[in-house]
């Protein structure tokens, strides 16, 4: 409680002319915002230009703050609200979006990207078995699972930040923790193990998880 | 292979869920491990400038710092560049101020002339002979008013003048203006106007 009163407080200084508090503020939650941008749409130029795309909103907005929550609530409300238009700006993503109805959280990933063969190879490059997991898992359960491991926020604070209902936000970490739990086993490897290690786990990103 | 998800229960035992929100979950952990990008400098530098232009005129604590720095606002940045470039900034700006400025000055000093209005008062000849003296002498009004190079008084009021100096003995001058007469009308008959009394 107290980081996100500081936090509040800092972006209250902002919001009244104290550009140092911006620094500060910008200093503690520009690696989380850009991880999570970065892991939700898994492209390093989009996720730049929403990462700016973020903060520029954040900064033309700053009149209109109040301290109702925790900070990392209203700046991930703002990175939730920049994802879902770029994912709307995606035709593919657009024809390949699942509903967002928590009864079908478990059907197929609605981004195909890992299935594209220059795709597969970079995540092998790339990515840990538990990256490439993630990158597997519907957008709304990684979503919900990047929140919580980037920002440390409770249930309750995900479903405000991602404007579902408690038990639409519980439902979707609990599955997306129960994939990636299975996915890891499925690859039978080590936790901290590189996945380019298991020539394998292509048939995994290929078919995706299982 | 595991069975698909489909095929799973509902709902996972609770302590599972549980155990993952407490932080201690070996889920968690690994994810930890992971590597962490973080946004570029190049990201860092143009957010940080943003917040500080979005907040117009710097504050005095900025105000003090560049003063101290002697440099742009663009030292503000921290980033190695923005602290690199700005020291140069102002005297390379008043080193071009001053380089214009010379350049304004030789440009109007040197320069081709610019086109000037001309104001000099010209003559410009009009026919206005009816309003000439009398007294004139004819070719001398014809010289001063007549736009046409051509005599412009009609035959007969020219020999009617040249007869008049006939009659007041003037008769040089009526010679004169007879010549005349005839260099500008040839095939006009002068009647004896020739022939002095």
């Amino acid at each position: 409680m107290e980081c996100f009163d500081e936090d509040a407080r800092l972006m209250l200084r902002y919001r009244d002319g104290d550009v140092e508090a911006f620094s500060t503020l910008y200093s503690r939650h520009k690696g989380p915002l850009y991880r999570y941008l970065l892991r939700q749409v898994r492209n390093a130029g989009a996720a730049a230009d929403l990462f700016q795309d973020v903060w520029w909103r954040l900064i033309a907005t700053r009149g209109r703050y109040e301290a109702r929550a925790k900070f990392a609530t209203y700046l991930f409300h703002i990175a939730h609200n920049c994802t879902i238009d770029f994912f709307r700006r995606d035709l593919k993503t657009q024809h390949a979006a699942p509903p967002d109805d928590a009864d079908a959280q478990d059907s197929e990933p609605e981004v195909p990207e890992y299935q594209r063969p220059d795709r597969i190879a970079e995540f092998i490059e790339q990515q840990s078995a538990l990256l490439a997991a993630l990158g597997a898992l519907p957008r709304e359960q990684r979503e919900t699972f990047l929140l919580h491991e980037e920002t440390g926020l409770t249930i309750e604070e995900i479903a405000r930040v991602t404007d579902v209902g408690l038990e639409t936000a519980k439902s979707r970490l609990r599955y997306a923790i129960r994939k990636l739990k299975k996915s890891l086993a499925a690859v039978q490897i080590p936790a901290s193990q590189p996945l380019r290690t298991r020539g394998s786990l292509k048939d995994t990103f290929v078919n995706g998880p299982a | 292979m595991d069975p698909p998800d489909m095929g799973l229960p509902d709902r996972d035992p609770p302590d599972d869920l549980d155990e993952y929100l407490r932080g201690d979950s070996a889920l968690s952990r690994q994810y930890r491990r992971e590597s962490a990008p973080a946004p570029p400098h190049a990201l860092d530098r143009r957010v940080l400038k943003a917040s500080r232009e979005a907040q117009g005129p710097s504050p005095q604590a900025q105000g003090d710092l560049q003063r101290a720095r002697g440099a742009s606002p663009r030292a503000q940045d921290g980033s190695p560049q923005a602290q690199g470039g700005s020291p140069y900034l102002a005297p390379l700006a008043f080193a071009a101020s001053v380089l214009l400025s010379v350049a304004l000055v030789l440009a109007i000093v040197f320069g081709p002339p610019a086109a000037r209005v001309d104001n000099a008062p010209r003559v410009i000849r009009v026919a206005a002979h009816a309003e000439a003296s009398p007294n004139a002498p004819l070719d001398r009004k014809l010289r001063l008013y007549s736009s046409d190079p051509k005599p412009a008084r009609a035959p007969s009021v020219w020999l009617a003048d040249i007869a008049a100096l006939r009659r007041a003995g003037r008769n040089s001058e009526a010679d004169e203006q007879l010549r005349r007469f005839r260099v500008a009308y040839p095939d006009y008959s002068t009647g004896d106007l020739a022939s002095r009394p």
